[in-house]
């Protein structure tokens, strides 16, 4: 947990410090340095434009991981006050709901993401949306699945004798009780954002140029990759890798942790 | 069993609906007028009132759904705005090159999964233990398509020889050799991530399995440990397995997107990828619609075979 924990913090203080460690402007175009091979100039060498791919990295931190938490975000907020509802209320809401997540489902998720994000069109924000939408699933069937273990307990029939009312039930006694669970999911879904807006960006659909963004850039690089110019694909490429195996290390380490009932063999 | 089968297409069939709804929904959103990008350089209004016309565009969009609904319920998914070509038949052409790619991808990540997989549960601890505990790891985070890049780099420019071409598809029936040869590498891409979880499944269900009680038994009556392995414990660990296999029929549909827009792989991902930029909704659709139904269509086949495998499984009260 301490190793994808601090890997995940290094991740943050990059994307927030940003404009401190980063050496060069990333946007900035170059064209004497156009092409550089790795150096101590240039870590990572630089692009066909002369631009720090170093830089490109660190800068492109703050788009991934603000679209990775923001989209949780929108994911976790809906999914679930849709499955804590779809959970406590039960009856008829309960099926018309979860028949929306399971339509939600019925699409593999990144064919999902990238119908959202073509028709509200090619946007930073578009593809947050488009994740934090595919994400909703998991936290709804996730809480609903809780909840309903939760429901029948003595103390919510207690909070219900002395007259609570069920939305102060839901989010003063069943919410805390399905934290732990949430946290994981929270956790890994983080890396599935990131990885899904690396593959959007890399089709396209993310961050327009000239922004810094991971995938984008990784898509840049292919035009060279008969040239050899390997330092332009490989850099952004790494830093996808490492930030969702930051968060995947986390959560498996979270999840081991918190929910022994969970808890893996082997 | 029957009764199970009948209960699992009844449920899908609200949610079927939902699908189309929400993909009918997705271009509706969509910014730009449809009439305009299907006249191309078209400017006549009045051409192009005849085209909104032909396409329904005045009539209310409850109307427009259930006449889409309609036509797709007999095939017809509408015309490219670009090609004007039908998208089913779009679709049809190119799906054989996703097919035959998928089912590689697959192929690939099974089989390497149960090798693997096993010998890293019967040798616990051991460096093939190590080795595939790591690729699992990894391969859940590493990036499809940066994952295709290394090994274009890797084994069409930097290794002598360029073992494998950097892209492109020869159809099978053209020139066997060179199809295949053009298919490994793609189809290692888009193995990786599912292989991953496959590895992860096989090895720790196995793992599960080692400590229940019969397995002892079948040690101590003296039984072969291959026997005891093969007979006794890959039967009921291999259970799970099967639904990952349907799960992962859904990362290899996604995953196609990606892969064969790096490979120039004609399939049905790079047909509606590269129709996103031009606005060519109903290819996207069509797309995503034939994508929805395949993954619904296999986790339905998948559920009913965990449900005929595990006899533990009460058909009657399985949940959805």
């Amino acid at each position: 947990m301490i190793v994808g924990g601090a890997m995940v913090v290094a991740w943050l203080l990059i994307a927030l410090l940003a404009p401190v460690v980063a050496p060069y402007d990333p946007i900035k175009v170059t064209v004497g340095d156009a092409l550089r091979s790795p150096s101590l100039a240039h870590l990572l060498g630089t692009d066909d434009l002369g631009r720090d791919v170093l830089s490109r990295v660190i800068w492109g931190s703050r788009i991934s991981l603000s679209v990775g938490l923001i989209s949780v975000g929108i994911g976790f907020f809906v999914g679930v006050s849709v499955g804590l509802a779809a959970g406590y209320l039960g009856g008829k809401f309960d099926l018309f709901v979860m028949r929306g997540v399971d339509a939600l489902l019925a699409f593999p998720a990144l064919v999902l993401a990238i119908a959202i994000t073509a028709a509200l069109g090619p946007q930073i924000q578009n593809a947050m949306i488009a994740i934090g939408i595919v994400a909703i699933p998991a936290y709804a069937r996730l809480t609903r699945g809780q909840t309903l273990a939760i429901r029948s307990r003595d103390f919510i029939l207690a909070a219900r004798t002395v007259g609570c009312t069920p939305l102060r039930i839901v989010t003063r006694h069943v919410f805390p009780n399905i934290t732990n669970a949430l946290i994981v999911q929270a956790t890994l879904s983080t890396a599935f954002a990131i990885l899904a807006e690396a593959a959007l960006s890399f089709l396209g659909l993310g961050p327009q140029p000239p922004d810094p963004s991971w995938g984008q850039d990784v898509a840049y690089s292919t035009r060279y990759l008969a040239n050899m110019k390997w330092w332009m694909s490989v850099g952004p490429g790494l830093a996808i890798f490492s930030a969702v195996f930051a968060f995947n290390f986390l959560g498996d380490a979270l999840r081991d942790a918190l929910d022994p009932r969970l808890r893996r063999s082997g | 069993m029957i009764r199970y089968i009948l209960r699992r297409l009844v449920l899908m069939v609200p949610v079927a609906f939902l699908v189309t709804i929400g993909v009918f929904v997705l271009v509706r959103i969509s910014p730009g007028d449809p009439a305009l990008t299907f006249a191309g350089e078209e400017r006549d209004p009045a051409a192009i009132a005849a085209i909104r016309e032909e396409m329904g565009l005045n009539q209310p969009v409850p109307v427009q759904y259930v006449v889409w609904l309609a036509h797709v319920a007999q095939g017809d998914l509408g015309r490219s705005f670009q090609t004007h070509q039908r998208v089913l038949e779009a679709v049809t052409e190119r799906l054989p090159a996703t097919l035959e790619l998928g089912l590689a991808a697959l192929f690939f990540s099974v089989t390497v999964a149960l090798v693997v997989g096993i010998l890293s549960a019967v040798k616990r601890n051991s460096i093939v233990d190590l080795l595939s505990t790591s690729i699992t790891l990894a391969g859940v985070s590493f990036p499809s398509f940066f994952l295709g890049i290394v090994l274009i780099l890797l084994f069409a420019y930097v290794i002598p020889g360029h073992i494998f071409p950097p892209g492109g598809y020869v159809p099978l029936a053209q020139d066997v050799g060179d199809n295949l040869r053009r298919l490994v590498l793609p189809a290692i891409t888009l193995a990786t991530a599912s292989l991953a979880v496959n590895l992860r499944q096989v090895r720790s269900s196995l793992l599960d399995v080692f400590g229940l009680d019969y397995m002892r038994t079948a040690r101590g009556k003296g039984l072969h440990e291959r026997t005891v392995i093969t007979r006794h414990a890959l039967k009921n660990a291999l259970i799970p397995v099967v639904t990952l296999i349907g799960i992962q029929v859904g990362a290899i549909i996604e995953g196609a997107f990606i892969t064969e827009q790096i490979f120039f792989w004609p399939g049905i991902g790079r047909l509606a990828v590269q129709a996103i930029p031009s606005g060519d909704y109903p290819v996207v659709q069509g797309v995503v619609l034939v994508s929805a139904f395949s993954y619904m269509f296999t986790t339905l086949v998948v559920d009913v075979l965990y449900a005929w495998f595990d006899p533990r499984i009460s058909y009657g009260t399985a949940s959805a």
